[in-house]
């Protein structure tokens, strides 16, 4: 367990020089002065005044070499001193805390609909290997891994809002909003967990252990649930540890598709406008959010299967 | 344990299993008393576990089985799989092959015993756990109920799932391949606990490829070759004076049954360890162990698994640097002449290479000519047409002598022959030891004898080493 | 996306029906991105407005886009880009990638320490992300996308290639081979490669799917390619304002992004049953 939270907790680190250290070398290889950037990003972009620039360049010490100023801004990055957006002057801090909330909502309603869909199918698929719904679930979860998720989005968009006018196409604040960019993510994650949840089902159902079960002579739903279900929860669980990479790059399109107020969308809004703060606090958060992610699912998996906590 | 007062009596007469419209086995016939166990030995494919399946009642679907099976007046055979089933823990139970892989990884070994009385006799959940650890208590395990599977020994497995089947307490006991993965010392000791369920009144019905196991278990021997039962009777007379002659191969290819025929030292010194000392880790394998082997004599190294007999050898060959100590070499021996036989012959080869492609490169290599290999290709009994099938596609005996094969070609002074035959049916086995002592004789060299059994070990050998003699559990 | 998805790769000894379909599917898709720019005469960027949204099956063969260019060389010049994009991507991310996972396996030590530690670093971070950084520094530029997509696919090459090729080099055969006096370059050629080598197609395979995928992606979402560039992903939004008239036109550049996608996971995947 310590194992696990060690190497969670360095790979916060990692993410949080990574990507400060990315922000850091593009505030100064971006044309202009940073001084007056930062500086218009504190006082608002009219301010534009060059004493303001020479305060702030005294103050942030910007004339100083840069490896001392590298070391500042990892300070304050870790502090989470995350500065002001150069675009509207607000603390980064502020617009994060309203995004960050509606895409952990995002990101839990598409987690929740993919396993509500995956498994099911998988488990359907699983208990008749080559049968009819094994078939239709290979080549359903064939198609669906092949669309992109912003193509997904967008026929799901035109499909369900431009067609029938059923959902709204975009915009946040109540479950019909959610629901389009959820499902959007969710299809594209349910295709990959159905085939590993079959896969793990058709695994667990000719393991030893479950023939032994038998012959024990446990009747057939005491040997599925005790046998049968956590077994095949297991490469189900650690797979989600993957599918987290998939989730949050999702996340990061489906905001920017369907206008939906979250990190992700700010993230690309941040980079298109070239806010270097907002660029460094939204990608922070999303790095952070992918690490929780796969900590949650490291904690489950170890909770399941008693073989990983030998190490510890 | 708990003895049992019992009369019952399983009656096999005419039992036959079809696929479609081939009878894969046929017209067995044989009984089973308390007291007195019956050992179905053969190798696989002989039809040996599809009786067990039979009267188990878990015979894949596309196999059908016919003639009787009575157990305590109920024809086993009979009825729907349903039924079958409804007997499964109560009236039979089965002892799984490879127990580590039969106890289900995410479950204590307790509740894998204390689940059969709560959920196939019924009883409550504090009596079942109660009496779990009694049964675990029974086979010693008193301390392992908390333990998972991969916290245990593959010995320890065994004995949890003994202790499953005493829960069950059901009358006929079926123990396919008992001793399967495990060594010597684990093999006696599974099968002195077998003996013991025999001995309390169980029926015991036990599949076995080891001539060791049934002669171990006593009682009455039933030998199956291509689906027939071609020999039955006490085990006694059946291994001490078999009259088949595919009995006789087998008990023939027992080492415990050769005459010993151990090569005489001729020559000069060919390689020596000396003050060999190694350590794995906190694990010392050996201290100050001195070594020598003489051209044409075999040295044998015999202990339990884990105890560095393979690591001697390696050292020997310089695969692996000692703590201390020094490998000496006879003078003006090239190291191609120092040669290696491994435990499973076709990880030893190139997969997806025919036969013929690697030998060709190896002559190209060396210089040799191609009739150098045909020679000793004949020399070695070897089918030409195997030359050009890939190592998968060959059976382990001409696998592991193409691998002397391809040492000879290097006209070696010393062959290390690492478990060589551990992996081999009986019969390929007594085949490469012969060849090994021909080769030894004709050519003088000296070979290295890793193994795990003694037998094998005391036969064949000039000398013998044994490691690791801090008592074995 | 850029994570490939390695556990449900395994390739399959058998060329079944769905990989042959894959790659039947390819050869046409790639024969378009390849052939189509060369057959196709007409300017992929040339603006007609009296032909604005022209239908499919008139002068134009597949139909305009509303600024009457044509849309079929406007979707051969985008698969070309996109297949020839993930193509080089897929060999900038491959060719170092086996390259150091053989050198970190065979040598092992500081080596095989420096690079994995470089490949945890890269993994921190979800794929994409890092490539919206990089293109932060020059948005719309190939540069920035093409560096972030190898920066983050060689990691996984990297991965399977080390752990494949130090699961062979344990293996008996290989000291067996030693011991026999073959050198490193029959064992490279005769033992590592021809077992390496289908993950490692798998993986290409794989890893140009993402590519064609995450590059679509960026620029749909305005972060990656900008137009009049022919990109399939900005085709799609271009184009989306204009569902209601020419709905077809909206899904054509959709259809082959999904069609390239498909047959190269086909290829990859096999018939996994």
């Amino acid at each position: 367990m310590k194992r696990f939270l060690l190497a969670r907790l360095a790979q916060m680190v990692v993410v949080a020089v990574t990507v400060g250290a990315l922000c850091f070398i593009l505030m100064r290889v971006l044309p202009g002065d940073a001084a007056m950037r930062i500086a218009a990003g504190r006082y608002g972009p009219d301010a534009g005044i060059a004493g303001a620039a020479e305060k702030v360049r005294l103050e942030l010490g910007l004339d100083r070499p840069w490896p001392a100023q590298f070391l500042d801004w990892l300070g304050d990055l870790l502090r989470f001193d995350l500065g002001h957006s150069l675009v509207t002057g607000a603390p980064v801090i502020e617009e994060l805390k309203t995004q960050l909330g509606a895409s952990v909502w995002l990101a839990a309603a598409a987690l929740f609909l993919s396993l509500l869909i995956g498994p099911t199918i998988g488990l359907l698929s699983g208990l008749k290997p080559g049968g009819l719904a094994d078939r239709l679930g290979l080549a359903g979860a064939a198609v669906f891994r092949a669309v992109p998720p912003f193509v997904l989005g967008l026929v799901l968009m035109l499909v369900f809002s431009k067609q029938f006018g059923w959902l709204p196409p975009a915009g946040f604040g109540s479950p019909r909003e959610i629901l389009l960019p959820a499902l959007t993510l969710a299809l594209g994650l349910a295709a990959m967990s159905s085939r590993v949840t079959r896969n793990a089902v058709t695994a667990v159902a000719s393991a030893p252990y479950f023939a032994f079960a038998r012959y024990k002579g446990l009747p057939e739903p005491v040997v599925v649930r005790r046998h049968g279900l956590r077994n095949a929860a297991i490469p189900v669980v650690s797979y989600l540890g993957l599918q987290a990479i998939y989730l949050i790059e999702g996340v990061v399109v489906v905001e920017s598709l369907f206008a939906y107020p979250g990190i992700g969308h700010a993230l690309v809004h941040a980079i298109v406008e070239r806010d270097i703060p907002m660029v460094q606090g939204t990608a922070l958060t999303m790095g952070l959010m992918f690490v929780v992610i796969t900590a949650a699912v490291d904690a489950v998996s170890l909770w399941l299967d008693p073989r990983l906590r030998r190490a510890s | 344990m708990n003895v049992r007062a019992s009369m019952e009596e399983l009656v096999i007469d005419g039992l036959c299993v079809d696929a479609g419209n081939d009878r894969i086995v046929a017209d067995i016939s044989f009984s089973i008393r308390a007291g007195a166990p019956l050992t179905l030995l053969g190798e696989s494919g002989s039809g040996k576990s599809l009786v067990a399946q039979a009267i188990m009642g878990n015979l894949p679907a596309e196999l059908r089985a016919s003639g009787r099976a009575v157990l305590d007046g109920v024809d086993l055979l009979a009825g729907s799989a349903a039924n079958r089933r409804r007997r499964w823990g109560r009236s039979i139970s089965l002892m799984p092959q490879e127990p580590w892989l039969a106890l289900d990884p995410t479950m204590r070994a307790g509740a894998q015993v204390a689940e059969v009385h709560r959920h196939v006799k019924g009883r409550g959940g504090q009596e079942s756990e109660r009496l779990a650890r009694d049964d675990l208590a029974e086979v010693g395990l008193d301390h392992a109920a908390m333990l998972y599977p991969h916290q245990m020994s593959g010995g320890m497995c065994q004995r949890v799932a003994i202790a499953i089947t005493h829960a069950g307490g059901s009358d006929l006991v079926i123990a396919d391949e008992p001793t399967k993965g495990l060594d010597t010392e684990l093999r006696d000791s599974a099968a002195a606990r077998l003996r013991r369920e025999a001995e309390s009144g169980r029926l015991l019905l036990t599949i076995t490829h080891d001539v060791a196991v049934a002669r171990a278990l006593g009682g009455m021997v039933g030998v199956m070759l291509d689906g027939r039962l071609v020999e039955y009777g006490p085990a006694q007379a059946v291994l001490g004076e078999p009259r088949h002659d595919y009995t006789r191969a087998l008990v023939a290819a027992d080492p415990e049954t050769w005459a010993r025929q151990a090569p005489a030292a001729s020559g000069d010194l060919v390689i020596a360890g000396r003050g060999l000392s190694k350590s794995f880790g906190d694990k010392t394998l050996f201290r100050n162990l001195n070594i020598e082997l003489r051209a044409g004599e075999i040295v044998s190294i015999v202990g339990p698994s884990g105890c560095g007999k393979t690591t001697v050898g390696n050292i020997l060959l310089g695969l692996v640097t000692p703590d201390e100590g020094e490998v000496v070499r006879a003078n003006g021996h090239a190291s191609l002449r120092f040669q290696k036989l491994y435990q499973d012959p076709p990880a030893a080869f190139i997969p997806h290479q025919p036969i013929r492609k690697g030998l060709a490169d190896l002559a190209a290599l060396h210089g040799r000519q191609w009739s150098e290999v045909e020679a000793l290709r004949e020399r070695l009994r070897l089918r030409e047409d195997l030359l050009d099938r890939r190592p998968g596609q060959i059976s382990g005996g001409e696998l592991q002598r193409f691998a002397i094969l391809r040492a000879l070609l290097l006209d070696p002074v010393f062959l290390f022959a690492d478990e060589a035959t551990s992996r081999l049916d009986p019969v390929s086995q007594k085949e490469v030891i012969e060849f090994l002592l021909e080769i030894v004789r004709e050519k003088g060299l000296a070979v290295l004898l890793v193994t795990h059994d003694r037998h094998l070990a005391d036969r064949i050998s000039t000398k013998l080493i044994r490691l690791g003699d801090q008592s074995p559990s | 996306m850029t994570a490939i998805d390695i556990s449900l790769a395994t390739p399959h000894a058998r060329f079944g029906a769905s990989r042959l379909f894959g790659a039947a599917l390819l050869l046409a898709v790639g024969g378009f991105a390849v052939l189509g720019p060369l057959v196709v005469k007409a300017d992929p960027a040339v603006q007609d407005f009296s032909a604005s949204l022209a239908p499919i099956g008139g002068d134009y063969l597949l139909g305009a886009d509303h600024y009457g260019r044509s849309l079929l060389a406007r979707l051969a010049h985008g698969a070309r880009l996109s297949f020839g994009l993930a193509f080089l991507t897929m060999l900038a991310a491959a060719v170092p990638g086996v390259l150091l996972g053989l050198a970190a396996a065979w040598k092992g030590g500081w080596l095989a320490r420096g690079l994995d530690l470089l490949a945890t670093v890269v993994l921190a971070l979800p794929g994409l992300m890092l490539v919206l950084l990089l293109m932060a520094f020059a948005p719309g530029n190939y540069g920035p996308l093409f560096l972030g997509l190898a920066l983050t696919l060689w990691v996984e090459f990297y991965r399977v290639t080390r752990a494949a090729t130090a699961t062979i080099l344990v293996q008996p055969q290989i000291e067996a081979a030693r011991m026999l006096g073959f050198g490193p370059g029959y064992i490279l050629r005769n033992q590592v490669f021809p077992a390496i080598a289908p993950m490692i197609a798998t993986l290409s395979a794989f890893a140009m799917a993402s590519a064609i995928v995450a590059v679509s992606t960026l620029s749909a979402i305005s972060v990656g390619l900008q137009p009049p560039t022919p990109e399939l992903g900005s085709m799609i939004v271009e184009l989306l304002p204009y569902y209601a008239e020419a709905p077809v036109h909206v899904l054509l550049p959709a259809a082959l992004i999904f069609l390239l996608v498909l047959g190269l996971q086909l290829i990859a995947q096999g018939d996994r049953s």
